[in-house]
């Protein structure tokens, strides 16, 4: 039996080990805690107080080719509100009658993108001072709301070049989830079409960054570090501004006189000045046009619903390369060169013209748009007068010869194919031949041989054949400067901080099909032919310099013709390329000539006064 | 003073105790000061700490001093100022409600002190006077019920305030009490099964305040109220886990110079403690209150009487509950209660009760070679 003094102990030793075990635990868990679970804490509480967020920076310029600003920034008045804002109803109703945008659009804004919680979101822009200073004198009824200054696009040209220059717009969903332009986030300022969306990634420069270090209310204590912002670089343009404004003013022109001459369906066209050697566009026209402030700050539903209709023409559509169309009388040029290379002819070939063309056979008779008929005539004349029995013979050579002579000439001069400009949504345009004719008619057997007909069609440019007006300008210019294609393209140059060149586009010669000297002469000298004593001589008559040239007229089902003027000058020294095109603007002698006249005008420095001309054929 | 008094005195200084004190105190104080930087009023507050501190060595003192013998025989007179102690701040005019609970005594608008505070030592003074009638051996039926009858009382009185975290100190004091008093076992196993059932009673049964369940619950499931009382726990465990093997330096912890950590001066100190000077900061703090509690348990062999003894085993039953419920609830592994950490959680009361108890200490040390 213990004493008492010793139970006492025992049961003060119990205790003693209660103790033990109480701190004995408090340790283990510490240990476990801080010592082995310590970096995962520590990242814990790093991902508690530090929030980062991005800095925008100011978008780069672009120019002409002479540093006339085309797109410029110009500084706005922004209203932005704290995403915290979405729960205060009360505030967004106030806010929504004082800058005129609707609450449910105020609210999709403060919620999107929830991967920036930080960053205050844009709810308009472009605000007018009035209302900026409403905001201001009743700040205290907007919190959360604030008023910055950032930048929109601005065009000190107006509309023009609009087509080549493109729109910016926030970045859509789509565009995000299809990582085609993987450092961007919801919110952003892209290019949407034309020169904006090909340089995005050189005009948006570098995004900046600052980490935050916030309380637990969220309140930002102090900047823990930050990258500084690079801003996006200019891009200089092969684009000469004044050449520009002539090219579209003569595209306009051209459709306005298509009407006086009663083909009152015109409504669009395009037109094209290449540099010829260098493969520099010096302007890109397309009809209808559009004004691209419209987009700045979001384009208008109704805008938007007015510019994508059936019945609109597509006037964001740029028809110079984003459409292709039968070249008609321009493609003798190519199927000239074709048959003088293949030896199918010589420059000065005999062959008659009776109006009715019926090599073969009756059943399959052709007219000739002279149909009282040219009578004898040679190659070279056949161009001079677009003489379609001429070509309708050739082709017929053509069909009979060995391995698709003509389709293959047509490739080798990059026809078929994409030019390769540095501008979005390019056709690649298309020739036909007997395996596209299969494959195109998989469905209908009975139409898929590949007939004499059909490159007798061709060889005159209609039938399945389709080109693009850049393609046509850029096999012109080929004709003119030893028969190399130069792919045409629009950066001449992007400009670093100081102004100066830090990368340019060097000229690629992407086709040569490899026409003799004489055959390049013996196509001149009928192109130039046209100008002079054929189907465009009342066009340049008077006109100072050689042009190398040829009109066309496009026969397009259920829709009045098509009228195509190309060429290339001066024809004794080539340096430019100019094409022409009016939908349903009836024949190019009459409506697409004047216009070239007018552009190549400006380019040779001559006086222009505006000519009538009347061309009857095709 | 009396030459015999002076020697007993002198005699009577717990060397391990007095500088386990110290230590504790001046490692608190060192916390509150730097866990109150960046805080409004943070100077104020410090200095209200140590005034906590410097007040505290007064009763201290005269508990020292005074024969604890003495207080065997007021344990009725000491009963009824319990009683009236713990209701005092639902009496009208003295009391002040702060968190749902009414818990401080207010006369005008000063706040004077939490009563809850010192009723816990006069709890152990009057149960150590009752258990020790029975040296050391408790096991009829009806003593059982006397005494149960003596601790049930104030803990009802407290649970009704409502004040959950002192009546758990209460239920602790008292087991550890009468584990030193001679309770037979059995005895434990019939409390525990009224525990088990009482629990069940509160939980289901409307008697605890929302907030005070909700603490509760998400002891059990923490994703219950992750903005809420979830969210004091998960930032408190951050705090302390992100502190590592040697802390982040006093002043300097993201967690709680940008308020992550709730009350971090007063209930969540041990969280500063952990994220400032990491799992060393830690063990060093465990240390010291081992030191203290072993100093304690050698003071309560050491006792020439039972009294005495229960009276130690109750300061130390109350410290290590307080050690354990508080330290344990910043890591996660006890409920979250308001129940501070001895001698260095900000508190003015608090600090008096817990110097008192020191005082108590060394009175039944300085005596136990008797009169």
């Amino acid at each position: 039996m213990p004493t008492f003094s010793e139970q006492l102990k025992g049961r003060f030793a119990m205790l003693g080990l209660v103790v033990l075990l109480v701190l004995g635990s408090l340790l283990i868990r510490a240990w476990s805690m801080q010592v082995l679970s310590g970096s995962s804490y520590a990242a814990q509480a790093d991902q508690n107080r530090i929030r980062q967020i991005t800095v925008d920076t100011a978008r780069g310029r672009i120019l002409d080719r002479n540093g006339v600003p085309l797109v410029t920034n110009r500084a706005v008045m922004s209203v932005t509100g704290d995403p915290t804002l979405i729960s205060r109803k009360p505030v967004i109703a106030r806010l929504s009658t004082a800058i005129g945008v609707p609450v449910a659009e105020i609210s999709r804004r403060l919620a999107s993108y929830k991967t920036e919680r930080l960053k205050p979101r844009l709810l308009a822009i472009d605000v007018p001072m009035s209302t900026v200073a409403y905001l201001v004198e009743h700040a205290p009824e907007f919190p959360g709301v604030a008023v910055q200054e950032a930048a929109v696009r601005q065009y000190p040209q107006g509309s023009l070049g609009a087509h080549v220059l493109g729109y910016t717009g926030e970045i859509s969903e789509a565009e995000l989830a299809a990582e085609k332009l993987p450092d961007y986030r919801l919110g952003d300022i892209v290019g949407k079409t034309g020169i904006e969306a090909q340089y995005d990634k050189v005009l948006q420069g570098e995004k900046g960054f600052q980490q935050l270090e916030v309380d637990s209310m969220g309140r930002v204590r102090r900047v823990v570090s930050e990258g500084k912002a690079i801003p996006g670089k200019d891009v200089m343009l092969t684009i000469d501004s004044k050449v520009q404004a002539v090219t579209e003013q003569a595209l306009a022109d051209a459709i306005a006189e298509a009407h006086r001459s009663n083909f009152v369906k015109a409504r669009a066209g395009a037109a094209v000045v290449l540099d010829l050697q260098t493969g520099e566009v010096l302007a890109m026209a397309s009809a209808p046009t559009f004004d691209p402030n419209q987009f700045i700050g979001g384009i208008k539903p109704e805008v938007w619903a007015s510019m994508t209709a059936t019945d609109s023409e597509y006037p964001l559509n740029n028809r110079a390369m984003m459409a292709a169309y039968p070249p008609a009388s321009t493609f003798k040029a190519v199927t000239g060169a074709a048959a003088l290379q293949n030896g199918i002819v010589q420059p000065h070939s005999a062959f008659m013209c009776k109006g009715k063309w019926t090599t073969m056979g009756e059943a399959w008779s052709k007219w000739c748009w002279n149909h009282s008929g040219h009578g004898a005539i040679d190659f070279t004349e056949g161009i001079v007068q677009s003489c379609d029995s001429v070509f309708y013979e050739i082709g017929y050579r053509m069909y009979k010869a060995k391995g698709e002579p003509l389709q293959a000439f047509a490739k080798s001069m990059g026809l078929g194919s994409k030019t390769g400009i540095d501008l979005p949504g390019e056709v690649p345009g298309r020739v036909p031949d007997a395996a596209w004719k299969k494959a195109y008619n998989a469905n209908y057997p009975e139409a898929q041989a590949w007939l004499g007909g059909d490159t007798v069609n061709m060889a005159i440019g209609q039938g399945d054949l389709l080109e693009s007006p850049l393609q046509v300008a850029s096999y012109y210019g080929a004709l003119g400067d030893g028969g190399k294609v130069a792919k045409p393209h629009l950066l001449k140059s992007v400009l670093g901080a100081d102004g100066t060149s830090v990368l340019e586009t060097k000229t690629e010669i992407t086709h040569d099909p490899g026409i003799t000297a004489a055959n390049l002469a013996t196509m001149r000298d009928a192109l130039v032919g046209v100008t002079t004593r054929g189907t465009g001589r009342a066009v340049f008559a008077g006109f100072p310099y050689q042009v190398a040239g040829k009109t066309g007229t496009a026969q397009v089902n259920n829709k009045d013709d098509y009228a195509w003027f190309t060429c290339y000058a001066p024809a004794n020294k080539p340096r430019y390329a100019v094409v022409v095109l009016v939908e349903q603007g009836g024949h190019g002698g009459s409506v697409a000539g004047p216009a070239a006249r007018q552009i190549l005008s400006a380019l040779l420095n001559v006086k222009y006064k505006p000519v009538h001309a009347v061309d009857v054929s095709r | 003073m009396d030459r015999s008094l002076f020697k007993r005195m002198m005699n009577g200084v717990s060397v391990p105790l007095l500088l386990s004190t110290i230590v504790l105190a001046v490692y608190g104080s060192v916390m509150v000061w730097s866990a109150t930087r960046g805080m409004v009023g943070a100077d104020a507050l410090f200095k209200r700490h140590l005034t906590g501190l410097a007040v505290g060595l007064l009763p201290l003192a005269v508990l020292w001093f005074i024969d604890y013998q003495k207080l065997k025989g007021w344990a009725g007179p000491l009963m009824v100022a319990l009683s009236l102690l713990i209701i005092s701040p639902r009496i009208p005019g003295l009391g002040n409600t702060a968190k749902g609970a009414t818990s401080w005594l207010k006369i005008g608008s000063v706040s004077l002190f939490q009563p809850s505070e010192p009723a816990k030592l006069i709890f152990i003074v009057v149960l150590a006077a009752v258990i020790a009638g029975y040296n050391g051996k408790i096991e009829a039926p009806r003593d059982v019920l006397r005494v149960a009858g003596y601790a049930g009382l104030p803990l009802a009185l407290i649970l009704l305030q409502p004040d959950l975290g002192t009546g758990l100190v209460f239920v602790v004091v008292a087991l550890a009490m009468l584990l030193v008093g001679g309770l037979k076992p059995r005895w434990f196993g019939v409390f525990a099964i009224i525990a088990v059932l009482m629990v069940a009673a509160v939980i289901t049964l409307p008697v605890l305040k929302t907030y005070q369940k909700d603490r509760l619950l998400v002891f059990v499931d923490p994703t219950r109220d992750p903005k809420g009382a979830g969210y004091n726990l998960a930032q408190s465990k951050i705090a302390i886990g992100s502190g590592g093997l040697t802390g982040k330096g006093l002043q300097n912890s993201t967690q709680s110079r940008l308020n992550f950590i709730p009350e971090r001066h007063t209930d969540f100190i041990f969280s500063v403690v952990g994220e400032q000077l990491g799992f060393l900061g830690a063990v060093m703090l465990l240390g010291f209150y081992l030191a203290l509690l072993i100093s304690s348990l050698s003071i309560a062999t050491s006792s020439r009487d039972l009294f005495g003894a229960l009276i130690v085993a109750g300061i130390i039953g109350m410290w290590t509950f307080q050690i354990l419920e508080n330290a344990g609830m910043t890591m996660g592994m006890m409920p979250i209660t308001g129940i501070p950490l001895p001698f260095m959680s900000y508190g003015g009361s608090f600090m008096i009760t817990n110097l008192a108890g020191v005082g108590m200490l060394m009175s039944v040390w300085s005596r136990r070679y008797g009169t």
